[in-house]
């Protein structure tokens, strides 16, 4: 197929699926409870680097598209009665519908100045959703008693986990594809890109469009994992920021890197909480990754590569 | 009518005083430090803890959270910036980290609830049917100087023609003999000052809060994007029609569109002209 | 470089598969631990388990408590619960939580089934969800007096004071822009401005991030209206401290969150006097029952940090927690069909002076109350018909003076102190 496969690259997924099929029985329900929320920042993770750790296009407004995602689904479900086999991918195709509005934007500007326009809609949105028709929205305090798709901790395990590594598996090998490299070297330089015959404009629009619909699914699937939706909770600097730092901590542009970001970061959080409870926990968890994003702005995947070529070399000394 | 004239041009005021350092950094080191509006809250708290809580005269307590603004912004600049080679996207991300590493700080010192500080000019006077207090008043007239002061500083001084010069073209500076690091050293120590200034009168007008850093620093990052890169004039311009839009909009439309009008601003001037309303030529 | 990686997955390993054994009883408790609203909660169930475990703890065990801090985060409040139940498997929730975060775990609440107890938020629309579906959420209860209850008593005080005494005709509603402000704003201009007879000129709404009150107070002395409404719940301190600095020359009276704490003179630093408010109870400023008064001074002798005095929640905290304790008791556990008929009948009557000062009992289900005509399953029983010989009054009005003291205006039975105006606003 020409995607540069080799034969590790698929030890290395097998053995990690096999790894995580098996982790209902090695670990405590509270454990995987924490690797679902990991499930879950690694698809919102996968999403913004298909968009941001690709293009360069760095979106600031991410939870704009999960946002769309997961009240379009909660609406249709509580308010309509819409079975959720419906609801979800009507949500998916309003979430490409959301990237499609931010898409526009980027026809014109990039970088910093993008960065803040992505902001800005996620400030309307959250600005819009509690003031146009909070009988459908729920308002502030959004909506609770949504409909859940699992019980009990192993159930949503599973759930959230093959959504998870389903998302993971086909952006990876998409961005093994002419397309993903082509995506890359937009970040790089445009004009080479139109220079080899592709329409820079429709990879940007793809980039978009894909990005929109694993934030959309993701989104969906999460607010009916969660039970309950809050603007607060969603159109946060802080959800954006974790997002962001997961994609950067794992190493942007690798898919694989966001994915080791989210479970890194989520694993983090919840082993401080029985040393800190209280607010020390969010300090120490912010020094570490701006330690880590210091130390290596590439990630933790370039460390472990780095790692492993290290490894290999004192093994061909010794 | 002359309410409306007073009110704007007191929030235009302090919204220039708000925008001013983060122009600067703009400008010069051409990266949005997202950790300005930190600046903004640790001035307050420091302010707090020294003039309100020990009692020291308002005063020193200003100039304590102005020489700190400054140290933290040279830190930031030796420890963030220069290690990352002024990378706009890694620094972006970094005083994110950071922003919200300090707002996790000030919860941990001085909790999440939030506190007023006492005004650091008491009184008020009655104009019409408008109510000043001498507190927005004095930080209106210190805006305006500081403003003036600034662009003299930039027109006259070596230093501030060196500035310029970087802002314009960094590569070409170094090569005209201009040290490039001292230069960005000193723009990130003023921009720490007038950060911190701004955070004093800020806080002392409306209230202390670990979450208080994201207001100003989108309305610093409105009025830098409207007013374009590099403009001093453009801040001020822009911090006067944002200040009337939301005053127009509070007294007159409707107060709670107050934040969209804003934001509606920003994204049709970014569309539009991308360069923002007063180009970049100039500093 | 093997072995160290062979150490660093041991390690990972041994942190993965760590799980907690329990012999006691464990109350978890779920809030923010960084403000007065979640450390009020904390401290009134610390207390009262330090009192429990001097007599011998509950079924013959000590109570130990865990804490999960919420940061006052919706989503940060699922993984707490989460944990609470998963991890350390705890036997009793205490909450602190405020309403959005509370709508955020109470989907858990109802998969776990593990006994709740609500003190902060007021939400009707949690007990709708009882009424709705009781089965499921059951072990749900809410010992502050709801939205609805705390509405009625107070267009009272809108006929009793501001119309008869204060002879006000019209209003200014100042209103922030969120759900909090609407469904109050619902409230005076359908309900209590019509019964009382009250002009409602105009509604300002304004939105939460305003920095700059200045223009709205002028757009309200405009109006002409008797006095200004305001409701206020985000960052309302501003607003209260720049109605001071600004010395707008007309009164003001509403829902105004941040007065209700005893810090709020602090942490306006003086500018605050002048402020009124609707308040939950036992409200700042009023007389205690003894076994209240005894809480806060043990709470002010054991704790030197804010609040200085616990908040309402504070005291739902102590006398619940005890209340679920007792509950468990008798039911021999916390076994969601026995605990929840226990904790149903739980009823403590405070007195003082020989009267009835505070209850924490709850609403039988199919009990409805009078007034409003509906029911309130596991909500506090409150009373909002005079003279408050079934339950506390469901809310009091608090006043704060300009020399920094605070009293209760209404209703009569509570009121210890009077409605008055600032001294710059000419009557």
């Amino acid at each position: 197929m020409g995607l540069g496969l080799k034969w590790y690259h698929f030890a290395l997924w097998i053995g990690f699926i096999i790894f995580m099929l098996l982790m209902p029985e090695m670990v405590s329900k509270g454990t995987l409870r924490t690797i679902i929320f990991a499930n879950f920042l690694a698809i919102f993770a996968i999403s913004w680097d298909i968009l941001s750790g690709r293009t360069g296009y760095i979106s600031f407004g991410h939870p704009f598209l999960i946002g769309i995602g997961a009240y379009t689904t909660a609406i249709l479900t509580k308010r309509f009665d819409v079975g959720v086999e419906y609801a979800i991918p009507l949500a998916i195709a309003m979430t490409m519908i959301g990237g499609t509005i931010m898409f526009l934007p980027a026809l014109r500007i990039k970088g910093s100045y993008f960065a803040l326009v992505s902001l800005a809609f996620m400030e309307l949105m959250y600005q819009l959703v509690q003031v146009i028709r909070p009988d459908l929205t729920g308002g502030t305090r959004g909506m609770s008693g949504l409909v859940t798709l699992t019980r009990g901790a192993v159930n949503g395990y599973y759930l959230s986990f093959t959504i998870m590594i389903i998302v993971a598996l086909s952006m990876w090998l998409l961005m093994r594809t002419r397309l993903g490299t082509a995506l890359s070297a937009i970040a790089l330089n445009e004009e080479s890109v139109k220079g080899s015959g592709l329409s820079p404009t429709k990879l940007k629009l793809f980039a978009f469009m894909t990005s929109a619909f694993v934030a959309g699914l993701g989104g969906a699937f999460y607010v009916h994992y969660l039970g309950s939706i809050a603007p607060r909770a969603l159109f946060d600097i802080n959800f954006v920021f974790t997002i962001i730092v997961a994609t950067l901590i794992g190493g942007a542009s690798t898919i694989v890197g966001p994915m080791f970001g989210a479970f890194f970061l989520t694993f983090l959080l919840e082993y401080l909480r029985p040393y800190l409870p209280g607010a020390e926990r969010y300090l120490i968890y912010g020094v570490i990754a701006l330690l880590l994003y210091m130390y290596q702005p590439k990630g933790l995947y370039q460390i472990m590569i780095n790692q492993f070529n290290r490894f290999k070399k004192d093994e061909d000394d010794g | 009518m002359l309410e409306i004239l007073i009110q704007g041009l007191l929030l235009s005021g302090l919204y220039a005083l708000i925008a001013v350092g983060f122009t600067l950094i703009f400008s010069v080191g051409r990266v949005l430090n997202l950790a300005y509006g930190s600046y903004i809250m640790i001035a307050g708290y420091v302010y707090f803890y020294f003039s309100q809580l020990l009692g020291l005269p308002p005063i020193v307590g200003l100039l304590l959270a102005g020489i700190l603004g400054s140290c933290m912004g040279l830190l930031k600049y030796n420890l963030i910036v220069k290690p990352l080679k002024g990378d706009h996207i890694p620094v972006e991300i970094s005083t994110l980290i950071l922003a919200v590493i300090l707002q996790s700080a000030i919860i941990l010192y001085f909790g999440n609830s939030a506190k007023i500080l006492l005004p650091i000019f008491q009184g008020v006077i009655h104009i019409g049917n408008a109510t000043v207090t001498y507190n927005v008043l004095a930080a209106t007239l210190v805006s305006w100087l500081i403003l003036i002061v600034l662009f003299v500083f930039i027109r006259k001084t070596h230093v501030g023609r060196a500035m310029q010069a970087v802002s314009m073209d960094s590569k070409g500076a170094s090569i005209s003999g201009v040290n490039i690091n001292k230069i960005n050293m000193f723009t990130w120590g003023i921009s720490g000052f007038l950060g911190a200034i701004a955070g004093v009168f800020f806080a002392s007008y409306t209230q202390l809060s670990p979450s208080m850093w994201v207001a100003p620093l989108i309305i610093a990052i409105a009025i830098v994007i409207v007013g374009g890169i590099g403009s001093i004039i453009g801040t001020l311009v822009v911090a006067h029609i944002i200040g009337f839009m939301e005053i127009i909009s509070v007294a007159l439309i409707s107060p709670q569109l107050r934040g969209v009008f804003t934001m509606l601003l920003v994204i049709i001037v970014l569309i539009i002209r991308p360069k923002g309303l007063f180009g970049r030529e100039e500093l | 470089m093997k072995v160290k990686l062979l150490r660093v997955v041991a390690i990972s390993m041994s942190m993965l598969f760590a799980t907690t054994a329990i012999a006691e009883i464990k109350v978890g408790f779920i809030g923010s631990l960084s403000s007065d609203t979640g450390l009020s909660t904390l401290r009134g169930a610390e207390i009262a388990i330090d009192e429990l475990n001097a007599k011998g703890g509950v079924l013959g065990q000590q109570i130990k408590l865990v804490t999960a801090d919420t940061r006052q985060d919706v989503t940060e409040g699922v993984k707490a619960y989460e944990y609470l139940a998963e991890t350390e498997e705890v036997d009793f929730i205490i909450s602190g939580s405020i309403d959005d975060v509370s709508l955020g775990w109470l989907p858990r609440m109802q998969e776990y089934q593990i006994p709740t107890l609500d003190t902060w938020t007021s939400y009707i629309g949690i007990i709708d969800m009882l009424v709705e579906d009781y089965d499921s959420m059951k072990p749900y209860f809410m010992n502050i007096a709801s939205d609805e209850a705390l509405a009625t008593l107070y267009i009272d005080f809108g006929k009793d004071v501001l119309v008869d005494k204060m002879g006000w005709k019209s209003t200014v509603i100042l209103q922030e822009d969120t759900a909090f402000g609407g469904a109050i704003h619902g409230l005076i201009s359908q309900a209590m401005a019509p019964v009382a007879g009250i002009d409602v000129v105009e509604t300002i709404v304004y939105d939460v991030a305003t920095v700059d009150f200045a223009p709205l107070y002028s757009r309200a002395v405009a109006s002409g209206a008797d006095f200004i409404y305001l409701i206020s719940s985000v960052n309302s301190q501003v607003v209260s401290s720049q109605y001071v600095k600004l010395q707008v020359p007309m009164g003001m009276t509403g829902v105004n969150v941040a007065p209700m704490g005893q810090d709020y003179w602090e942490d306006t630093g003086g500018m605050g006097g002048g402020m009124s408010t609707l308040t939950p109870i036992p409200a700042v400023g009023m007389k205690l029952d003894p076994a209240s008064q005894a809480f806060v001074d043990t709470y002010q002798a054991k704790y030197s940090s804010r609040p200085i005095i616990p908040h309402f929640n504070g005291f739902n905290a102590y006398h619940g927690l005890k209340q679920a304790m007792a509950a468990a008791e008798e039911a021999g556990g916390f076994n969601n069909t026995t605990w929840v008929s226990a904790m149903e009948k739980q009823d403590l009557i405070l007195e003082l002076d020989g009267e009835l000062w505070l209850r924490y009992a709850f609403w039988g289900n199919d009990e409805v109350e009078p007034r409003t005509g509906r029911k309130y399953p596991h909500n506090l029983r409150f009373d909002i018909t005079e003279p408050f010989d079934d339950g506390a009054p469901s809310m009091v009005v608090i006043q704060w003076y300009e020399d920094g003291t605070n009293a209760v205006v209404y209703p009569e039975k509570y009121a210890n102190g009077e409605f008055t105006l600032p001294s710059w606003v000419k009557k």
